[in-house]
């Protein structure tokens, strides 16, 4: 129990008779009448603990295997399946050991905050892991042609209905989509489809389309739960690492 | 590190034609007749008529460097065991010990670094975007106050209010093991920040900066940092764990 912000009632969170938040509540909307994501965030605990209780970071399914909810799984090339394979005996390759950017999709994996903040033209994802962000576009700009590679991409959303839409590619080779290792390479378009279904609750449906690492386009659909009346702390990885001289790998 | 830094601005700047978004018109601004940004037109206000700040904004560089560069030597007003800190840091010397060394910047010195940083206006909070190591602070603006001995945290806890036309920011609770130049001055645990941002017309502002540590200096001392907007771009990506060759070279402990 620190003294910083960690408890600290969010403004305009709709209520219980006894002070609870109300996340069944509808979903709140921007002046423009579109929904408003706003709000910090976490992953959904759709994982059973282990025995013996779950652990200080409680790690979604899609933290640990991005295509849990497919049948048959991820239609890895097979360059991508050895690389999975190997993953299993040799975890020393993931960037995120490496203390290097989680990339959009860990980002929502991550078990740790983030928070959306939508202004106009623009909405941003502010993530307590490395204390970095993403900006998702929102003023009608096209994607860069032939833009340098990212560990970001370039982001840009559009509403349709109450769903946004948002577009990404100009990703560098490299990034993990989770801790089995399944890649994405600099060829990738990923689409979201961002929707807040009730105040408490926002589902992703993320699309990606990699076949240079993967034979067709596949499809999840990720849930983030809000975290009400709290805020983000700052999580370095570099800060204390310890742990990348054990990491077992060649 | 910061040496190779601006290395890398100066190649980027000598490669015009990058794909990405580093070229795009900011909406919004004032031109001239030849459609280049006036950046000496008014400071721009939001309905309630206050300045707005939100834009992409660059520090002088030579705050970075030294934050006292505008201050006569003797003018700052060290304790003695502050300034034989830092006399021990001078010429680099401990520069390993320096977490921006290991890609934590601090404050004041996220302000000052030699790339831009993007300030964004929403409710109950203004966020600063930087492109150098592409990280964020958050100033509250929701009235609320301070926290009471906080857990330090790396950028501090931010509240902003407006006093006139000047937003004024209040830090406390900055991580102490942080330098507030890359010159190598100290700060203690009670470190206060008071930022005054000044937008004084469309391309210019300052940040009044009152450094306010009573266990590391005598009294209060302020500098006045100058900055200036960016416009028709966006941020690039920092990566500083990406290739971060430096480290390893620096003398510290």
């Amino acid at each position: 129990m620190h003294a910083q912000w960690i408890h600290y009632p969010t403004a305009g969170i709709p209520r219980l008779a006894d002070g609870k938040p109300n996340l069944s509540a509808p979903t709140p909307r921007t002046k423009d009448g579109k929904p408003d994501f706003s709000g910090v965030w976490e992953v959904e605990h759709n994982r059973p603990c282990p025995p013996g209780g779950c652990d200080d970071m409680w790690i979604p399914q899609e933290f640990l295997d991005i295509g849990w909810s497919l049948k048959g799984g991820l239609p890895y090339q097979p360059w991508a399946a050895e690389i999975v394979k190997r993953t299993k005996e040799d975890r020393s390759k993931d960037p995120n050991s490496h203390c290097l950017p989680t990339g959009m999709v860990r980002m929502y994996t991550t078990p740790l905050f983030r928070k959306m903040v939508q202004t106009p033209g623009l909405l941003i994802i502010l993530t307590e892991r490395e204390v970095t962000y993403r900006q998702i576009f929102t003023d009608g700009r096209p994607l860069p042609v032939d833009p340098q590679p990212s560990w970001a991409g370039y982001s840009s959303g559009k509403w349709e209905g109450d769903t946004l839409v948002v577009e990404t590619s100009g990703f560098r080779d490299g990034l993990w989509l989770d801790a089995s290792g399944s890649p994405l390479t600099e060829t990738a378009k990923i689409t979201e489809r961002i929707r807040r279904v009730n105040f408490g609750k926002l589902e992703v449906e993320i699309t990606v389309d990699d076949l240079k690492a993967y034979t067709k386009p596949w499809t999840i659909k990720l849930t983030q739960m809000l975290a009400p009346d709290t805020d983000l702390l700052d999580y370095y990885c570099i800060e204390n690492e310890k742990d990348r001289p054990h990491l077992v790998g060649k | 590190m910061f040496g190779r830094l601006i290395l890398v601005l100066v190649l980027f700047a000598a490669v015009p034609a990058w794909a990405q978004w580093f070229k795009i018109p900011t909406p919004g601004i004032p031109r001239t007749a030849d459609g280049r940004p006036n950046l000496t037109a008014p400071t721009p206000r939001s309905p309630d008529g206050k300045p707005i700040l939100s834009g992409i904004w660059q520090m002088n560089g030579k705050y970075l460097q030294d934050i006292a560069a505008d201050m006569k030597p003797g003018d700052v007003p060290y304790r003695p065991e502050t300034e034989k800190l830092f006399n021990s840091r001078r010429n680099g010397a401990g520069g390993k010990n320096d977490p921006a060394a290991r890609c934590i910047p601090g404050m004041p010195k996220l302000n000052a670094l030699p790339y831009p940083f993007k300030i964004l206006e929403a409710p109950g909070v203004v966020i600063m975007l930087f492109e150098g190591f592409t990280t964020f602070r958050q100033i509250f603006t929701d009235g609320r106050e301070l926290p009471k001995d906080p857990n330090p945290a790396w950028f501090g806890y931010s509240v902003g209010k407006w006093e006139g036309d000047d937003f004024v920011v209040n830090t406390i609770g900055i991580n102490e093991s942080t330098w507030l130049d890359n010159a190598g001055r100290p700060h203690s645990d009670a470190l206060h920040l008071i930022e005054r941002f000044r937008r004084h017309d469309f391309g210019h502002m300052d940040i009044e900066l009152t450094i306010d540590d009573p266990k590391a200096y005598t009294k209060p001392w302020t500098v006045k940092e100058d900055l200036r907007l960016i416009p028709d771009t966006e941020l690039l990506e920092y990566v500083c764990n990406e290739n971060n060759k430096d480290y390893e070279h620096l003398v510290g402990n």
